[in-house]
């Protein structure tokens, strides 16, 4: 298999699986049947979308970066395109498992699995776009498969207006930045990336550029852009939570990254910007999730402060020009899917054998976890795991890939990033605030009610957690581990932001 | 193969593969999980020994352990893995698996028919493991994860009756405030690795030197933070007192004879390099006064007898810390010895107690002496160790302290440890007499101690009364093994000479000897103890520090409330929110171009 027919599958496979899967499931669902044929197709397309992965990976290390033509749609696949695909195969996979039993017999199974596969696809794609307009379809093909996911449960109010917010903020977002296309199109009169950095911009380009912080911010969920979050992420299925968590929100950085680094100019600038949101999204993040008495909404809020951590490594990367921090933001990326994949997955599952198992749409609650340990305790050890590597406690994934990112802020020696360093060190002993009472809770001798009636889980479920249990415990030993991705995405980062 | 590596892995290893047994045997089966414990704690303090016996200089100079070498991976944040051994890290290891052994083996009686045991036994084991790793490593890296491992450990200890909101409580407190100081370490670690380009701890000290001295200030600093932190010393000192909802062998192990001696050993480890930062000697000598005499004050009012404890255990880290402040390394690490071997005795001892008694307070206890004589015996022996009574270890240990610091630090500040040292005489008397003597004060039914007590605390006992004999080799293998410390060997006959022919030592005992007399004279002292039940009062309320940490606690809660109004869940605001930031992000490139 060439380099060039693995990324046209890559991209391919997931994207024409999803009508596919959906008439399968529809066919099954019809003729009285279940959506079986569904569920096992959409795995199945994902897990051949592996093998050009692997080939992909494979390539990258022997040549470098691959550029590629479909028609007039130029592809690139770099180092950061392969570590968001990988990161996106990864969790899209273990979700697809955990939500086997999960979203067993729903109303509208079968679309489900139709909009996982397409939502993944559209992420790949984002990754490796070449030019402007098609980052920007790629990066609403993901929106529009997340929003119909998000309101998946369509019969609960909740869900409905979580979904509704997410759309309307969204297609904000969306429109600046199309409109941040259009400016750039109109000045360079080209939208492929690597074609615009060369052009000259005047402070139309810091125009452009704002308009990309903030349209991509939206889905990156930079403070006060992250309204959105907290509702969609607790409101939609766990396994789509892992996902919008773990995948969705990086893509939407990722973007963000993009196009930037095509923006010509002072990147200091642009490194000061991120530096300033992620010092924001992380202390809000944190005061936010203090306070919050459901589970999901807590773990919601953690996510803005962990964007926050990667912020501060890619505004260090871009802003100083340090592979380290640019290495440390990555790595905290590909952690963050893992731990918090496993938060909601682990989540996830108590919710579903607590309430969802007996059709009640009750959102879980803190207190709703005393004692699970006693009848869970797989569930409960991998939730505590998860928020112990959230709240950056070593030796787990989470607390390495910080270090990483400050010991590349103390490499500035620039009082200010050091100042922000420990501000963002302060703020993880605040985590602990509220994810050590989560264990705590977890291991009490007397359960809890609602874990007293609780239903038994169900053990496939329980196949993906072990998977990033020992993602989270592996990586926090070994953290070299991940070199071999976050170290081409560090240069290829450094190289679009004018490094060598 | 080399043995050095070997005993290396198997200490760290040992104890963490028990945990993950234990954890596995599963609560029903007590037996085999007491048993696991017991084995993994016993031969894990068997390779400590071993390395300590065999030695590590000479022939078998060099061994160390080391994962993940390699150019790439020793410039990066990460460093290589490498664990190295030295007088210091293997002194401190020793302590940690064999006290850690023997709370094991207390736990058998101790913890008998509780609930949930394979989590306390294999956070005991991760415990031991993680110490192991602590001071043994050569990474600072390393240094910080083992550093928040143990302190991982002693939350979820701390928090073990996890039903009991006192409980819960005191293991938030302790996580929180060992963490806030955790970033002084954490900031200083990574300045070290954004100046010098590595994490290795002895390529530090070699060329600290080479440092900003504004950076090189920051970081000793910081590091006191983070061992003020961990060690309960000024301004941390309130955690370890609430710490003692743990089970009392945790008590002994964890926050008296192991986890809380790494602030010292930090300070001690790192002394060549911050020597020289203007005041810095002074401030840790500051901080160990104000840390022994607050919490000295504070014992004489407490009637909780762990508690007494407890402030006792803040106090005589603040010796040490002191001791470190003066340069008296060897004179800190001693005491450290000291003070490990006979505080878990007294915790054990008061363990044995509690457990026979079933409460804590001192005020209803009274004339248990001749009901457990074994206990009171050796309790005695512990406190008279504590009291720096000649000859157990405690008398040879404080006493050199006291000597270094009269040599080297400001005679304004040793006066005030002399005083310290004579509280120190008087409230540990309170205590044992409140125990053990006077009238039974309430008719507490006594249980007999278990064997598995009597089989932990008779080595310590013995310690108390011999480990003193050790301090020329202690000496010997500090000075050989530690080329960045300037310390020179002394035979124990010389040592033990040069303490007795002091003057420093008699004008301490005649302190030691008048709080003594002041505890005999205790009705007679009325006339200045009624001024003085104020100063009590405050003291029982830890000196306001209480209420700053509750205040510091509620403006958190606040500031948080305050943010939700900002989070009204109405579209339209969130689309202000959109809007908003992009005329804000506008502005600010605007005025930065």
């Amino acid at each position: 298999m060439t380099a060039t027919t693995a990324l046209y599958l890559l991209l391919g496979i997931p994207l024409f699986a999803c009508p596919l899967v959906y008439l399968a499931g529809r066919l099954g669902v019809r003729s009285g049947g279940t959506a079986a044929t569904a569920r096992w197709l959409a795995i199945a397309a994902v897990l051949a979308a592996w093998v050009p992965f692997i080939v992909l990976v494979q390539n990258n290390q022997a040549q470098g970066e691959l550029l590629a033509m479909v028609g007039s749609i130029s592809l690139m696949v770099d180092g950061i395109s392969l570590l968001l695909a990988g990161t996106v195969l990864t969790l899209g996979t273990l979700v697809l498992v955990f939500s086997l039993p999960y979203m067993r017999g729903d109303d509208g199974e079968e679309k489900y699995y139709a909009l996982m596969p397409a939502m993944m696809g559209a992420m790949i794609g984002l990754a490796c776009a070449n030019d402007l307009f098609n980052l920007w379809v790629w990066f609403e093909v993901m929106a529009v498969s997340s929003y119909l996911l998000v309101a998946f449960y369509r019969e609960e109010p909740g869900s409905l207006e979580a979904g509704v917010k997410y759309l309307v903020q969204s297609a904000v977002g969306s429109v600046l930045v199309l409109l941040g296309v259009a400016l750039v199109f109109a000045h360079a009169k080209t939208l492929r990336l690597d074609e615009i950095a060369q052009v000259g911009f005047g402070p139309l380009g810091l125009a452009a550029g704002a308009l990309f912080v903030v349209g991509f911010g939206v889905k990156t969920a930079l403070v006060p852009l992250h309204t959105w979050l907290p509702d969609a992420h607790s409101q939609a299925p766990s396994g789509i939570s892992a996902m919008l968590s773990g995948v969705v929100i990086e893509a939407g950085l990722v973007a963000m990254l993009r196009t930037l680094g095509a923006m010509p100019g002072n990147f200091s600038a642009w490194g000061a910007l991120l530096l300033f949101f992620g010092g924001l999204n992380i202390v809000v993040g944190n005061l936010m999730a203090l306070r919050q008495t459901q589970v999901k909404r807590m773990l919601a809020y953690s996510s803005l402060a962990h964007m926050g951590y990667m912020l501060v490594g890619f505004g260090v990367a871009i802003g100083f020009g340090l592979v380290d921090a640019a290495a440390g933001g990555f790595f905290h990326l590909i952690n963050h899917a893992l731990m918090k994949g496993l938060a909601f997955l682990s989540a996830g599952l108590l919710l579903y054998a607590l309430h969802i198992a007996k059709g009640d749409h009750t959102p879980l609650l803190v207190s709703d976890l005393n004692g699970a340990a006693q009848r869970y305790p797989v569930t409960a050890f991998a939730l505590s795991l998860a928020v112990l590597a959230l709240g950056g406690l070593p030796p787990l994934a989470g607390f390495m890939s910080k270090w990483q990112i400050f010991a590349a802020g103390a490499e500035t020696r620039n009082l200010a990033v050091i100042l922000l360093v420990v501000f963002a060190a302060l703020n993880s002993v605040l985590s602990l605030a509220y994810y050590a009472p989560l264990v705590n809770r977890l291991y009490r001798r007397e359960p809890s009610e609602v874990v007293l009636a609780g239903l038994p889980g169900s053990r496939l479920m329980g196949v993906p957690l072990v998977a990033l249990m020992i993602g989270v415990v592996v990586l926090g030993f070994w953290p070299a581990l991940i070199n071999g991705l976050t170290g081409p995405a560090a240069s290829s980062l450094l190289h679009m932001f004018g490094g060598n | 193969m080399q043995i050095v590596p070997v005993l290396i892995f198997l200490g760290i290893a040992l104890p963490w593969l028990g945990a993950l047994l234990v954890w596995w045997a599963g609560d029903a089966r007590a037996r085999l999980q007491h048993g696991l414990a017991v084995f993994f704690s016993v031969v894990s303090g068997a390779t400590m020994l071993a390395l300590l016996l065999i030695g590590f200089g000479g022939e078998n100079s060099g061994g160390s352990l080391s994962f993940f070498q390699g150019t790439a991976q020793e410039t990066s944040p990460f460093g290589a893995f490498t664990f190295a051994p030295d007088g210091l890290g293997v002194f401190l290891a020793v302590v940690a698996t064999v006290i850690g052994s023997l709370a094991v083996i207390f736990s058998v009686d101790y913890m008998r028919g509780e609930a949930q045991l394979g989590r306390y036994y294999a956070m005991i084991l991760f415990f031991i493991g993680s110490m192991v790793g602590l001071v043994l490593t050569t990474n600072l890296l390393l240094v910080f994860v083992f550093w928040e491992m143990t302190a991982l450990c002693s939350y979820g200890l701390i928090s073990f009756y996890n039903d009991d909101p006192k409980a819960v409580a005191g293991g938030m407190k302790a996580l929180i405030m060992t963490q806030l100081g955790g970033v002084g370490l954490l900031l200083g670690a990574i300045l070290a690795y954004g100046y010098l380009g590595t994490v290795d701890v002895n390529v530090f000290l070699e060329r600290a030197a080479e440092l900003p001295t504004d950076v090189l200030a920051v970081l000793a600093f910081g590091f006191l933070l983070a061992a003020a932190a961990k060690s309960a010393q000024f301004p941390f000192q309130t955690w370890l007192p609430d710490a003692m909802e743990a089970p009392t062998p945790v008590s002994a192990l964890i926050h008296a004879a192991t986890m809380v001696n790494a602030g010292v050993y930090l300070l001690a480890r790192f002394y060549p390099a911050f020597a020289e930062v203007p005041y810095w000697r002074e401030s840790v000598m500051v901080v160990g006064m104000l840390s022994a005499l607050l919490s000295a004050v504070m014992a004489l009012v407490a009637t909780d007898l762990k508690r007494v404890l407890a402030y006792s255990t803040v106090s005589q880290l603040g010796y040490m810390v002191y001791a470190v402040g003066t340069g008296g390394i060897f004179a800190s690490q001693f005491h450290l010895l000291s003070h490990s071997v006979f505080k878990a005795l007294l915790f054990l001892a008061a363990g044995a107690v509690i457990h026979a008694v079933g409460t804590r307070d001192m005020r209803k206890m009274g004339g248990l002496g001749s009901q457990m004589p074994l206990v009171r015996t050796v309790f005695v022996i512990g406190a008279l160790a504590l009291a720096g009574l000649p000859v157990l270890n405690g008398f040879w240990s404080k006493e050199l302290i006291l000597e270094a610091g009269i040599e080297h630090g400001p005679l304004w500040i040793w006066i005030l440890m002399l005083i310290t040292a004579g509280l120190t005489a008087l409230y540990t008397f309170r205590c044992v007499w409140m125990v053990f003597y006077g009238q039974p004060r309430s008719h507490l039914h006594v249980h007999p101690t278990g064997i598995a007590m009597k089989t932990a605390m008779l080595p310590l006992a013995l310690g108390t009364l011999t480990t003193w004999l050790l301090a020329g080799p202690f000496s010997r293998l500090l000075a050989e093994t530690m080329p960045h410390h300037e310390m020179e060997a002394e035979a124990t006959g010389a040592l033990l000479l040069s303490v007795i022919s002091a003057p420093v030592t008699w004008g301490a005992m005649a302190v030691v000897g008048l709080g003594l007399a002041a505890w005999w004279q205790r009705d007679r002292l009325l006339l200045v103890s009624e001024p003085l039940a104020d100063l009590g009062r405050f003291a029982e309320s830890s000196f306001g520090f209480e209420a700053i940490n509750r205040r510091i606690t509620e403006q958190m809660i606040c500031m948080a409330e305050d943010l939700r109004v900002l989070h009204p869940g109405l579209l339209n605001w969130n689309i202000f929110g959109i809007v908003a930031a992009l005329v804000t992000v506008l502005l600010i490139l605007a005025l930065g171009a």
